[in-house]
């Protein structure tokens, strides 16, 4: 077994082999200058860091006045999102190496006012969220020792891929339409909106109506199709806005009482 | 539902789309493509609305004229190519959005839907054709 145990051997130090990664890393710091700026860190890495870890790396070590989210270095908070090489990325789940003998161009996500550095004001799109109502909505609660609200795996799949958006904003900074015109409701939001309407056990679908099928709705899309390629969480907002599309059209031939 | 300007003392940066926002990656290009072929086909309806006009007024050799010449032939040639890409690449979207159910657990994968689509395009339009004129 000597040959396989050489085998390990050589992975692990291939893993913790020590190259050296440039960043170009955006800067606004408007305490000191309004011109935004790239500065270069050289970074030292290993196989299994990723852009978190060198802008971590920075932070600690380089230069302190560096400004930038994170929380969960995992990929279920939805925080540390930024441009890198100019796709919108979690920098917790994009390998340094993966960009070898390259430049590696980190910016805020695009399509964001930037407050400072990699933080991004993202107030317009928690008002979004709020307003399609993403949680179940029931004529009347029943109390817990009623049970729950139950639905078969059919039912479930209808909307399941909806729910593991982590509201990260990726498909934001890759939607041009969102960049062009920022009242359009946008991918997540749809996505979670429909998320909720496709769901058995809402009881009111229409409220999120007047939201999703106004005319900075869904509407607005023209399926570039870029959200659901810049998803980490594999969701379909593009799917999600379609779908929702054709509600709001189908919605049209129902007799005018039922509509709101 | 956006709130300009900023949430401290120091004003935001913005960095708006510039005219060139579609070349910076190829799946914009494509998409602007897509988009561009709504010229072409926009174009030759209205080509295609005169011609009905000059043969609605009898007007056969000015028609005959027209329809020969190989400026029209050309463009007819690229409105048919840009034509076909828009259509293609509809049904293929159409795939993605609306797959077709293939029994309890099974439905289409997009190239399926769009062999379908088309499939079922050729039926319909021949069933049109067969009812309208060569019935």
């Amino acid at each position: 077994m000597a040959t396989r145990g050489q085998g390990v051997l050589e992975k692990m130090t291939k893993e913790t082999d020590i190259e050296t990664a440039t960043l170009k890393v955006f800067r606004y710091r408007p305490e000191v200058q309004l011109e935004p700026y790239f500065q270069e860190y050289k970074v030292p890495y290993r196989r299994d860091m990723v852009i978190l870890d060198a802008l971590n790396y920075i932070k600690d070590h380089v230069d302190g006045t560096l400004s930038y989210r994170w929380s969960c270095r995992m990929g279920i908070c939805g925080s540390c999102g930024a441009n890198v090489d100019g796709e919108p990325k979690l920098t917790c789940a994009s390998f340094l190496h993966e960009f070898k003998d390259k430049e590696i161009k980190v910016e805020p996500l695009a399509n964001f006012p930037v407050i400072k550095d990699l933080v991004v004001n993202i107030e317009d799109f928690m008002e979004k969220l709020d307003a399609v109502k993403p949680w179940i909505i029931r004529k009347e609660e029943t109390p817990p020792e009623k049970g729950e609200y139950r639905q078969t795996p059919e039912e479930l799949e209808a909307y399941k891929q909806f729910s593991m958006c982590i509201n990260c904003m990726l498909c934001y900074a890759a939607c041009p339409i969102y960049g062009m015109n920022e009242e359009f409701l946008g991918p997540a939001a749809t996505a979670l909106a429909y998320r909720y309407i496709a769901d058995t056990r809402d009881q009111d679908h229409e409220a999120r109506f007047p939201i999703v099928h106004d005319k900075e709705g869904v509407w607005e899309c023209t399926l570039v199709g870029e959200c659901s390629v810049a998803c980490p969480k594999g969701v379909d907002p593009m799917l999600a806005i379609q779908k929702t599309k054709i509600l709001g059209a189908t919605q049209l031939l129902k007799p005018p009482r039922r509509r709101k | 539902m956006t709130s300009e300007g900023s949430t401290g003392k120091y004003p935001e940066y913005r960095k708006r789309l510039g005219p060139g926002w579609w070349l910076s990656n190829p799946r914009y290009t494509t998409y602007m493509i897509r988009e561009l072929t709504s010229f072409f086909v926009s174009i030759y309806a209205i080509i295609y609305i005169y011609q009905l006009s000059l043969l609605a007024m009898g007007n056969f050799s000015s028609y005959d004229i027209f329809v020969r010449n190989p400026a029209t032939i050309v463009f007819s040639i690229i409105a048919l190519f840009f034509t076909l890409y828009h259509a293609f690449t509809w049904f293929y979207l159409i795939g993605r959005i609306q797959p077709i159910k293939l029994g309890r657990n099974k439905s289409t994968t997009p190239l399926q839907a769009l062999a379908i689509n088309l499939v079922l395009l050729l039926v319909i339009s021949y069933a049109v054709v067969y009812l309208f004129i060569l019935r």
